[in-house]
């Protein structure tokens, strides 16, 4: 494959429980699809990998105001999590107690439906 | 390229208004041409920011708008949009449509209108400036954003709670000397530190308010810019990038696209960080100020909160850090903020900035920023 896959690809295997990442074929970096160059080498050579799904908290917060359209589920966690494969995604953190989030807790990819899209989340490992 | 100068500024009392933004911009502007001592006739383009008018006022085309309102249908005009930097950025490109030539005299401005609506909308307009597909699906916030922010920098650098509120506080005391500020009112450590939750670990009075405001400049060549009573020379205007997804971004305690304008502002106008008298910087958030005074080479990394805790960034400090009162008591009309900080430090390279004057400022710096730090940009400024 040289195209990266499209962000509809990425969410419909999100959400039948598989993150997909790309890998650059001239220079191996990685990334989340979907982008059209290598940022680090210019290249358009794209290949589909399987990501594993664990990951670190890289940095948290939880969201007491909400924008319209998520009021309701207010408070919610969010995080930046640096998968194991060293790239990072944003995901909702859910089945873990407020308190217990810190930078450095292991967690686990879980697909997420928020208003009937599909979203990144994080559930305990 | 030809030098450039701001020849006249205008700026409308920030906080709630029951005016349009256009009306907003054109009371504003013709501030400024009065401030100029300049016939509108003389103005050749308008470069306009403006970012939620199509949410809160139902309004697109909104650059043809406020120059009809100011009374100049006929000049060319331009929107520009990059979140919280839009007007900022239109005055980087009046800038060098002057410095090319094209024109001799421009406008710059911004308004924005957003306390018409409740709260939830305008979090969730602001919201918009994120990524629909990955950020605004979790519901994310703006809040929410530099939250990520300052739980990596105090994870990093130790920075604490007490620090970021001492940003607030600083900024309020400012805010007191200025009249057109929203919050003309003292506030206490306690005061942020007991104020709610809004993003954990950032509380209410960490945030910057929701503002209804306009502000104008008058560019000029110099030939123009020499006749004028109090020009302002802009030294330098640049703007740079950064991965449009938090996810993308390697360090969150950093914010990339901030240390490369201002590394490309200060090349051009052969400045160092240490030459700065005067900054006014986008403290949207508190943690926002101590990563960009870092950022922006003022203090070393991770001493950004160290620096606001022992009064460094002060009037009276090291190097006075928006003596406005910024965005936190000044306020933050989104589209109108990168042209207000203009104003403010053109007000005190003339040395007319009265009781919050930074004694002696030669050089000024602005810094504005946009979305999820994905834009910056920072302008240097000399008087002769």
């Amino acid at each position: 494959m040289t195209e990266s896959p499209s962000l509809g690809d990425f969410f419909a295997q999100a959400r039948a429980g598989q993150l997909i990442g790309i890998k650059c074929g001239s220079c191996g970096a990685l990334a989340i699809p979907p982008r059209q160059l290598c940022p680090e080498c210019g290249q358009r050579k794209w290949s589909q990998i399987p990501l594993s799904g664990d990951g670190v908290i890289a940095s948290f917060t939880v969201i007491r105001i909400a924008p319209r359209g998520h009021t309701g589920e207010s408070p919610y966690a969010i995080a930046a999590v640096r998968l194991a494969e060293g790239i990072s995604l944003l995901g909702r953190v859910v089945d873990i107690p407020f308190e217990r989030l810190a930078v450095g807790l292991k967690v686990r990819f879980r697909p997420l439906v928020v208003q009937e899209q599909t979203a990144i989340g994080f559930g305990p490992v | 390229m030809r030098r450039v100068a701001v020849i006249g500024v205008g700026v409308t009392k920030f906080g709630k208004h029951d005016r349009t933004s256009a009306e907003l911009f054109a009371s504003a502007a013709a501030d400024a041409l009065a401030d100029a001592d300049l016939p509108a006739s003389r103005i050749q383009a308008l470069y306009y920011g403006n970012v939620v008018g199509s949410e809160t006022e139902k309004q697109l085309h909104t650059s043809p708008q406020a120059a009809s309102l100011l009374g100049l249908p006929a000049i060319p005009t331009t929107r520009f949009e990059t979140a919280c930097a839009s007007s900022h950025a239109a005055f980087r490109h009046a800038v060098m449509e002057i410095a090319s030539g094209t024109s001799d005299v421009v406008m710059v401005g911004g308004a924005e209108r957003v306390l018409n609506v409740p709260t939830p909308d305008s979090t969730e307009y602001f919201a918009y400036a994120s990524d629909a597909s990955w950020e605004q699906t979790l519901g994310l916030t703006f809040p929410g954003v530099f939250a990520l922010v300052a739980r990596a920098h105090m994870h990093k650098h130790g920075t604490t709670e007490a620090q970021m509120a001492a940003v607030a506080v600083k900024n309020h005391k400012h805010g007191v000397l200025n009249p057109k500020a929203q919050f003309q009112k003292e506030i206490t450590l306690e005061t942020v530190l007991k104020s709610p939750l809004v993003a954990d670990p950032l509380k209410l009075y960490d945030c910057c308010p929701f503002t209804d405001g306009g502000a104008a400049l008058v560019l000029a060549s110099e030939e123009v810019a020499r006749k004028a009573r109090r020009p302002i020379w802009v030294l330098a205007s640049a703007a740079a990038s950064d991965w449009m997804l938090i996810s993308d971004k390697r360090d969150l305690s950093r914010v990339p696209a901030t240390e490369r304008a201002a590394a490309a502002a200060y090349r051009q106008a052969g400045k160092r960080p240490e030459d700065v008298d005067v900054v006014e910087l986008h403290d949207c958030f508190t943690i926002a100020e101590i990563v960009a005074t870092e950022g922006l080479g003022l203090f070393e990394p991770g001493t950004g909160g160290l620096a606001a805790e022992k009064g460094w960034t002060s009037l009276g400090g090291k190097v006075p850090v928006n003596p406005s009162g910024g965005l936190k008591a000044k306020g933050h009309p989104i589209g109108a903020t990168g042209a207000a900080q203009i104003c403010e430090i053109v007000t005190q390279l003339r040395g007319e900035a009265g009781p919050r004057q930074v004694e002696g400022a030669r050089t000024g710096l602005t810094h504005t920023l946009g979305g999820n730090t994905a834009t910056v940009l920072v302008s240097l400024f000399g008087r002769d």
